[in-house]
């Protein structure tokens, strides 16, 4: 997909098995870490992510949940409560809609509204986005909901070597911690480190340096941003993209002191595009003193204003694609916004 | 031309009024016989009409002002005129005294002079500039309003303020245009003139030097063939371009930029050749339009060194009569006795209008105060990607060779014998023969 995950030599797993390899690494060296989730057992999972850790770890630790999401999330909260590190999966993550009361009023919250005395160290993982003609109730990119939540921290790996990193820094956290994973990407391959190793939450990362455009991106549009930016370079404009990767806590200082050499910001995500990551990134923006470093308006690409179409072409047209991304950041690089 | 709004007498001994309050706001609509301020005599209120309709703009009293009657207060543009200042109202405002406050009209209030040319920033009375500009402004003690805009709907940005050609603040370096002085001219609005040749390929833009205009580069087309489509800008102030008052080089540089994108838009691709200012020019829009060029050809370009010949310049310009332009004009060459009189007299007639005279040696004491270049294209030239000829005379009087050996950056040089300033006017068929090449080597067939 992209040279960054292309490197030569070494070991290369995908997205789907760098999951598998962080949840099996973290059963083997911890017994209170269990998965729940609908058909994730003998069935491996509606994106194949458990496929075998049945076998590997027993029913016992690798528990079918029944179709009910309030339930099995409720379980999970429980289970967390009272001693297990339980990763639970949706099977997409529209269906976490069914589980809010556990994730925000009882997951979020008990920590602080226990003194401290209590916290809720449960991972969610919840398979997101749109490209896969799931149609609207099964394509939706809803983290930014989560954002507004405090107590919660809201993740979203772009590559599989930070989705086995970030699962096994989720599963350090004591708190509770929700993880995006996008549809598109779990067959990507990319190096994957052998062993346990902890990505840090809350650390946007530079996947390219540029002088001319900040682009912020996350998850598939991480890879979208970077196909964008090998073009532009060939138009003489030089972008920087930043990997958001955490979208709460969110780094506000890599995006700052990017947007304070640049002058120009682009934030491209696939949630709708009001009221979403690009709305929280351009106001964080505008309030701190990179303000005075902005040369142009901040552009937000995200996804239209409406559910997320089943028929392919209009699903494709809805969230922004490598020439959105292209388009846009040429007309701010040369003033035409 | 815009109607201008005076304080009227409206009492026998009235020589000062109180201007009270303004019944419209800078950039909008009045009609005639519309109320337009109150003012405030020792005896009198009154309201007082608005003399034309149209918008109002350079608003240049403020409530509770006291002024003198007669003064301008305003200028009311029709429909559709170009917002640009034409004869400065020179007002002094003197110290405001007691009077009746009123709230003062909301932000657009400013006075401040639009920028000729360029879509004013202030078209709707707000000043339109990205904080970074601001931001820099405030660093270089610049007052944005003297920034002409180059971004969307007239938007000041950075480099506007921090002048991107040559790096240097070079905006305000100059006389403001409205303490210009006596003038026999007047700015004029409207696009710069961009002339067409057709032909087939890619097109050559050509930029002329101070002074002349598009016609000069007549012996050098003949010389070139029928072939090549030619695009001609005439320089403000040159040709048929209007006059414009201009504070530096990089003001300069953003209006030829803007016709260079006008007069290009139809291609993916051109050459660019300057020559001397055109080609200072012409490396300004290389620097900020890298994608859009082919190839540049430079002959004899300033910019590159403080050194010029400032009185040959200042000679030319203000030359009257062609006994006095002559002698110049060999000055010039490689070769004095090619000039003869007739050519002078000839040339004397394309200058006959002292008004054009005028605003070319204004334009040249701005761009070359005290007979130095100011502004270094050097940076510009070091950085550019694409193929390069610098074309020289060898007895250059004017701008010496020696600027371009001296010069970083990867470009060829053509030094030539026999040629003086302007070897495409002395020797255009040796110069339309290097400038061909040079165009071929970049695009077979183009």
């Amino acid at each position: 997909m992209n040279a960054m995950t292309q490197d030569q030599g070494l070991r290369t797993l995908s997205y789907a098995e760098a999951i598998r390899e962080a949840m099996a690494i973290a059963m083997e060296a911890d017994p209170t870490v269990i998965l729940m989730g609908e058909d994730i057992g003998v069935y491996g999972g509606a994106f194949q992510v458990t496929l075998d850790l049945v076998d590997r770890f027993g029913p016992d630790r690798v528990m079918d949940t029944p179709i009910s999401e309030l339930g099995g999330a409720g379980v999970a909260v429980g289970a967390a409560l009272t001693g297990l590190k339980p990763i639970f999966e949706f099977q997409f993550s529209d269906f976490a809609m069914l589980a809010m009361e556990q994730i925000v009023n009882q997951a979020a919250k008990l920590r602080y509204m226990l003194g401290g005395e209590a916290s809720v160290p449960v991972v969610f993982r919840l398979p997101s986005g749109s490209g896969t003609g799931a149609a609207a109730q099964h394509s939706q990119s809803i983290e930014a909901w989560f954002g507004h939540v405090p107590g919660l921290k809201v993740l979203q790996p772009s590559t599989p070597e930070d989705a086995k990193g970030m699962l096994l820094a989720a599963l350090a956290d004591s708190d509770p911690v929700m993880i995006f994973e996008h549809k598109l990407l779990y067959k990507m391959k990319g190096h994957v480190p052998e062993g346990s190793y902890l990505t840090p939450i809350g650390k946007a990362l530079v996947r390219r340096t540029g002088t001319d455009v900040t682009i912020v991106a996350g998850s598939i549009m991480l890879h979208r941003a970077l196909e964008a930016a090998e073009t532009l370079a060939g138009d003489g404009i030089s972008a920087e993209v930043i990997d958001l990767r955490s979208i709460r806590p969110i780094d506000h200082e890599t995006i700052l002191a990017s947007v304070r050499r640049t002058g120009r910001l682009m934030v491209v995500y696939e949630g709708v595009k009001a009221f979403g990551v690009g709305a929280e990134i351009s106001a964080m923006v505008a309030e701190s003193d990179a303000f005075d470093f902005l040369d142009a308006p901040i552009l937000r690409l995200g996804a239209a204003d409406a559910p997320v179409p089943y028929n392919p072409d209009l699903e494709r047209a809805s969230v922004p694609q490598v020439e959105t991304i292209l388009a846009a950041a040429r007309r701010l690089s040369r003033r035409e916004i | 031309m815009p109607v201008e709004v005076i304080l009227p007498k409206v009492d026998m001994d009235m020589t000062h009024g109180t201007l009270a309050v303004w019944h419209v706001a800078p950039g909008d609509e009045v009609a005639k016989g519309a109320p337009l301020f109150d003012i405030e005599t020792d005896k009198a209120a009154m309201e007082v009409e608005s003399p034309a309709s149209g918008r109002l703009h350079f608003v240049t009293a403020r409530p509770g002002d006291r002024i003198a009657v007669g003064t301008v207060v305003a200028l009311i543009f029709a429909e559709g005129e170009d917002v640009v200042e034409v004869a400065a109202p020179a007002t002094t405002l003197p110290e405001p005294v007691d009077a009746p406050r009123v709230a003062p009209p909301a932000a657009g209030a400013r006075i401040a002079p639009a920028a000729p040319a360029l879509a004013s920033p202030e078209a709707d009375g707000l000043l339109r500039a990205t904080p970074a500009a601001r931001a820099a402004a405030r660093r270089a003690g610049v007052t944005l309003a003297d920034v002409p805009g180059t971004g969307p709907q007239g938007r000041i940005q950075r480099d506007d303020v921090t002048g991107h050609f040559g790096g240097h603040v070079g905006v305000q370096t100059g006389p403001a245009p409205a303490a210009a002085g006596p003038t026999l001219w007047s700015a004029q609005p409207g696009p710069l003139h961009i002339s067409h040749r057709k032909g087939r390929g890619v097109p050559l833009v050509l930029l002329h030097g101070l002074g002349t205009d598009s016609q000069s580069w007549a012996p050098l087309e003949k010389a070139l063939g029928p072939d090549r489509p030619l695009i001609r800008i005439d320089l403000p102030g040159h040709g048929r371009s209007p006059r414009r008052r201009l504070r530096g080089f990089a003001e300069l540089a953003r209006m030829m930029v803007e016709a260079f994108d006008e007069a290009t838009r139809a291609h993916d691709q051109v050459h660019l050749l300057g020559h001397s200012l055109g080609g200072a020019l012409a490396l300004a829009i290389t620097d900020i339009r890298a994608r859009k060029i082919a190839s540049l050809s430079l002959i004899a370009p300033a910019g590159l060194g403080p050194e010029v010949d400032a009185a040959a310049l200042t000679g030319i310009i203000r030359a009257s009569r062609a006994e006095s332009l002559a002698p110049w004009l060999r000055r010039l060459t490689a070769t004095p006795e090619g000039i003869s009189d007739d050519y002078a007299r000839a040339a004397m007639k394309r200058r006959a209008d002292p008004g054009l005279r005028a605003a070319q040696a204004d334009m040249a004491e701005v761009l070359f105060p005290d007979g130095v270049q100011p502004f270094d294209l050097r940076p510009a030239l070091s950085r550019l990607e694409c193929p390069t000829a610098l074309i020289w005379g060898r007895s250059d009087h004017i701008l010496p060779y020696r600027h371009a050996l001296a010069a970083g950056g990867d470009f060829a040089i053509h030094l030539l014998s026999g040629a003086g300033h302007i070897p495409q006017v002395e020797i255009p068929d040796r110069v339309a023969r290097i400038v061909t090449r040079h165009l071929a080597g970049v695009s077979p067939g183009g």
